[in-house]
């Protein structure tokens, strides 16, 4: 990585402007992808990323540059051309940065480079082998086994340099089922933030199966009807609804701009007072976790409603200037191609009172969302949709037939509202989320919910 | 070193042949917020890609530490890569076509020689006609993007290729505001000519796109006719392309397997893949992995003549590739729906009692290319007897790709491309599922 004092020197070469903030954000990353499909190994690719990503600021102006030229030279002018858009007298003093400090949580016990790579091969033929054992139907199965080790440094103007390693890895099995009439597919995707000693404590073949079981269930599933009913969106992945319902409208990237529809609403009551959610980058080794964010400030655990009243958003420095507001340690890039804004880390809603059967004897009518998949929202709207993946009708307060192809669409204001049950089998689960600073990895979670009414659109029509 | 004395080495090595694509990237963007210059960024990246075949098994590496002094290190990287592959299909590194096209993706582009100030100003100005252009818009943004894209690519069989794209975007976007009813657009323009962007067009399509949009509402779910807008059935065409993708259908993992020749779609239905489009990024005289593209209709007048091939899938296959090995899989260039006669507007007066979808959000989510089944989170107006009633919104419109390209009734003229380079006019559907409440 880079000497302390070439960081400083790029820092102070960028304050030579009116400029009142200059960052540098160093990043070399290695990244296995294995793709098994048809039986075999297709492809074992090592990317290699490196860069320097170098932000200077204004008030709430900003710009940002960057190159995988390590040169000092190189980046001092970098940081020159940058600083150009600030032109007049420096205000500020030239800064001394404090001695690097190092991230000691979330630690990677096997590095992945130590890990030959037929060993994960091995791990992708397990995961195919019981993919496929499941059933007779399932006709093709797509393994890929994922690694990332990023080392990352982050300096800036605002007394910051601290430096960590982030290891990341995660086995995705995407299952499709066929009988004469159709093909369907499932997915299941686990992933932790640790080194590959995870795969030491994962049930591989459990794991492999449950993309098999889905997309075997949706082969034989009646398509999912098209009506206004209450919706049971179980645990874990089905936190998604929070993340795109309420999560990415709570981001400093458009409260900040007055541009969400939560904007101005701190201390409202904003949800039913059954919910509680918590963005918490701190949770050991999770998949969305790590030491610091990606301006150098510790990671937090941030209550972001309580009771249903809207406590904090997630904020970065730069949007948290416009807000007036502090840095509440969310700022977060996909690598150094992007300049940092405030993202979700491990997003989630806490526990409730209500058991899973309590929950479903208590509906009438309605669907029972057991997997989602993915969704997104407009959060200048609150409009969002996600996908079931996996569905089944409610009727009389039993779980009755699957069902397919049905997307929940709603107002993230609305569905908040309408939580009218929560359950007390919390569980987090792995995604990929993507806004303006890339895609990065996030959890979702929640114990399994009730929403009063939301729009189901299935295939099935209302006739 | 070069890259001669990187091939020899590799040869020494047991590699068979060895192929490396060099690409370089320079960006350049200006974000404005309320009328003020909000974001600035410039970026000047480079990045490696190595391919080499050891004993018939084909390994990849890439990086973007680009010192050659690595050498030894990539090649070691690059032997496991091979040897970890098991699938038997065949490994090619390509020799070259005898000829390439001659067209040339960056003639009459000009926005090399426009200062970079008349870019700034040009952002600065869309924004301000954004918020000017009605009282209702609570807030303007405007981005200008431009990216000048060189690729070099050169192998052990002597293939030494390069190809340069240079082009920008500009976008507009506003955010409408009544009560606490909010609307947004996102417009754009994407060009190479400096002189294609009208920001007075653009701003006055964004603030009557996000104002008239205020006040949606859900309709009853039901069957409506669909006037699906150009830009959205683009965006559902592109959900889907996979289908087309020989890989995919090699695998078993898309319905078009085994249906080469035969109809999938209605007469009206033409499908495109065209490298040689002007203005466009994604156009290319070759791919990456050297082969010649070419113009070619994938569905014609409803009958599948062929799939999106790499070197690999085409071999397999017994065809000739097609140009189509773009970033390590097969991908369309400028992939679209042949546009037909009518006018738009005589389109939306057809409407009877129907929809007319502008937006469908959740592409990535609420589709499938294996089962091709969708159900999307849709937007637009509400017409009667042809005159647009009230805008909806929080609606959901789903079916089956396969079973809509057969069910086209009517296609516009209006073909354009969305902000990916996949291109359709406007297209009437009838009797489609839509959900609301």
């Amino acid at each position: 990585m880079l000497p302390k004092d070439t960081l400083e020197r790029v820092i102070n070469q960028a304050l030579k402007s009116q400029a009142d903030f200059a960052e540098v954000f160093v990043e070399r990353t290695r990244k296995t992808t294995i793709t098994l499909q048809s039986n075999a190994v297709e492809d074992a690719v090592e990317a290699a990323i490196k860069g320097v990503g170098i932000r200077v600021a204004s008030g709430h102006n900003s710009v940002y540059g960057y190159t995988n030229d390590w040169d000092e030279q190189s980046l001092l002018d970098l940081a020159t051309r940058l600083g150009q858009s600030f032109p007049g007298e420096p205000i500020r003093e030239p800064v001394a940065l404090p001695e690097q400090e190092t991230g000691e949580k979330h630690q990677v016990s096997i590095p992945f480079d130590e890990v030959p790579t037929e060993k994960k091969v091995e791990l992708a033929k397990r995961a195919n082998q019981a993919a496929r054992d499941y059933s007779e139907e399932i006709s093709q199965v797509t393994i890929k086994y994922l690694d990332s080790l990023q080392e990352v440094q982050i300096a800036s103007s605002e007394d910051i340099h601290v430096g960590e390693v982030r290891g990341r890895t995660r086995l995705a099995v995407h299952s499709v089922a066929r009988n004469e009439q159709d093909m369907q597919s499932g997915f299941n995707g686990p992933g932790s933030g640790e080194g590959f000693e995870f795969y030491d404590r994962l049930d591989v073949e459990a794991e492999a199966k449950e993309a098999s079981r889905i997309a075997h269930t949706m082969l034989y599933a009646d398509e999912a009807p098209s009506a206004s009913i209450p919706v049971v969106v179980d645990n874990g992945f089905g936190g998604v609804i929070f993340h795109e319902a309420c999560g990415h409208s709570l981001e400093a990237t458009t409260v900040a701009k007055g541009a969400s529809v939560f904007s101005g609403r701190k201390g409202e009551q904003i949800g039913s007072e059954l919910v509680t959610a918590i963005d918490d980058g701190t949770i050991d080794n999770a998949w969305g976790s790590a030491n610091y964010d990606d301006e150098g400030r510790p990671q937090q655990r941030r209550v972001l409603i309580e009771n249903g009243v809207l406590k904090t958003y997630m904020v970065d420095h730069l949007n948290g200037r416009r807000m007036d507001e502090a840095s509440t340690g969310s700022a977060r890039r996909e690598s150094y191609r992007y300049a940092p804004t405030s993202r979700m880390s491990n997003t989630f809603i806490a526990n409730g009172d209500s058991t899973f059967e309590e929950i479903i004897r208590d509906t009438d009518y309605g669907l029972y969302a057991k997997k989602m998949g993915g969704g997104s929202v407009n959060p200048s709207t609150g409009d969002f949709n996600f996908a079931v993946m996996e569905g089944y009708m409610i009727r009389d307060g039993k779980i009755g037939e699957p069902v397919k192809g049905a997307t929940l669409v709603g107002t993230g204001k609305d569905a908040l509202m309408r939580i009218d049950r929560v359950g007390n089998n919390l569980e987090r689960a792995q995604g990929m989320c993507g806004s303006m600073s890339g895609s990065v990895p996030a959890d979702v979670g929640q114990p399994t919910v009730r929403i009063s009414e939301i729009t189901v659109g299935g295939r099935k029509g209302n006739d | 070193m070069d890259f001669n004395e990187l091939f020899n080495k590799a040869k020494k090595l047991g590699f068979n042949d060895i192929q490396a694509r060099v690409e370089t990237l320079e960006e350049i963007r200006y974000e404005t917020f309320k009328g003020t210059l909000d974001k600035h960024t410039i970026a000047d990246t480079t990045h490696l890609s190595l391919k080499g075949i050891l004993d018939g098994r084909m390994g990849k590496l890439s990086t973007e530490d680009l010192d050659f002094d690595n050498a030894d290190a990539w090649l070691q990287s690059l032997k496991a890569s091979a040897k970890a592959v098991e699938s038997g299909d065949e490994a090619i590194i390509y020799g070259g076509d005898d000829s390439y096209s001659t067209f040339d993706p960056t003639a009459g582009a000009d926005i090399d020689t426009i200062d970079a100030l008349r870019k700034k100003d040009l952002a600065l100005d869309l924004d301000a006609r954004i918020a000017d252009g009605d009282e209702r818009i609570a807030i303007s943004e405007a981005i200008y993007a431009e990216a000048k894209r060189s690729i070099r690519l050169v192998n052990s069989k002597g293939l030494d290729l390069a190809r340069q794209t240079h082009n920008a975007v500009l976008v507009a976007e506003a955010v409408a505001r009544e009560g606490d009813d909010s609307r947004t657009a996102f417009e754009y323009i994407q060009t190479n000519r400096f002189a294609d962007f009208d920001s007075s067009w653009l701003a006055r399509k964004a603030v009557e796109k996000s104002t008239s949009l205020l006040g949606s509402k859900s309709i009853p779910s039901g069957r409506y006719q669909v006037l699906l807008e150009n830009k959205a059935s683009a965006n559902l065409l592109q959900a889907h392309v996979n289908m087309f993708n020989a890989e995919h259908v090699q695998k078993g993992l898309s319905k078009l397997a085994g249906k080469s020749g035969e109809p999938i779609a209605g007469e009206n239905f033409t499908l495109v893949d065209d490298p040689f489009i002007e203005k466009s990024a994604k156009s290319a005289t070759f791919d990456d992995e050297g082969v010649a593209t070419s113009r070619r209709k994938l569905v014609d007048s409803g009958r599948l003549e062929g799939y999106l091939h790499d070197l690999k899938t085409a071999r397999k296959a017994g065809v000739a590739p097609t140009g189509n090995g773009f970033g390590g899989s097969i991908r369309p260039t400028n992939l679209h729906i042949a546009p037909g006669s009518e006018d738009v507007s005589s389109l939306r007066r057809s409407l009877d009692r129907g929809l007319i979808i502008t937006d469908l959000q959740g592409l990535h989510s609420g589709t499938s290319t294996v089962s091709a089944d969708f159900s999307l989170q849709a937007s637009g107006y509400y017409v009667e007897n042809g005159e647009i009633v009230k805008p909806v919104s929080l609606i959901t419109v789903s079916g089956n790709y396969l079973d809509w390209m057969g069910r086209i009734q009517r296609m516009g003229d209006d073909l354009t491309f969305n902000i990916s380079f996949v291109g359709s006019p406007s297209i009437l559907i009838e009797d489609v599922v839509v959900s609301g409440t």
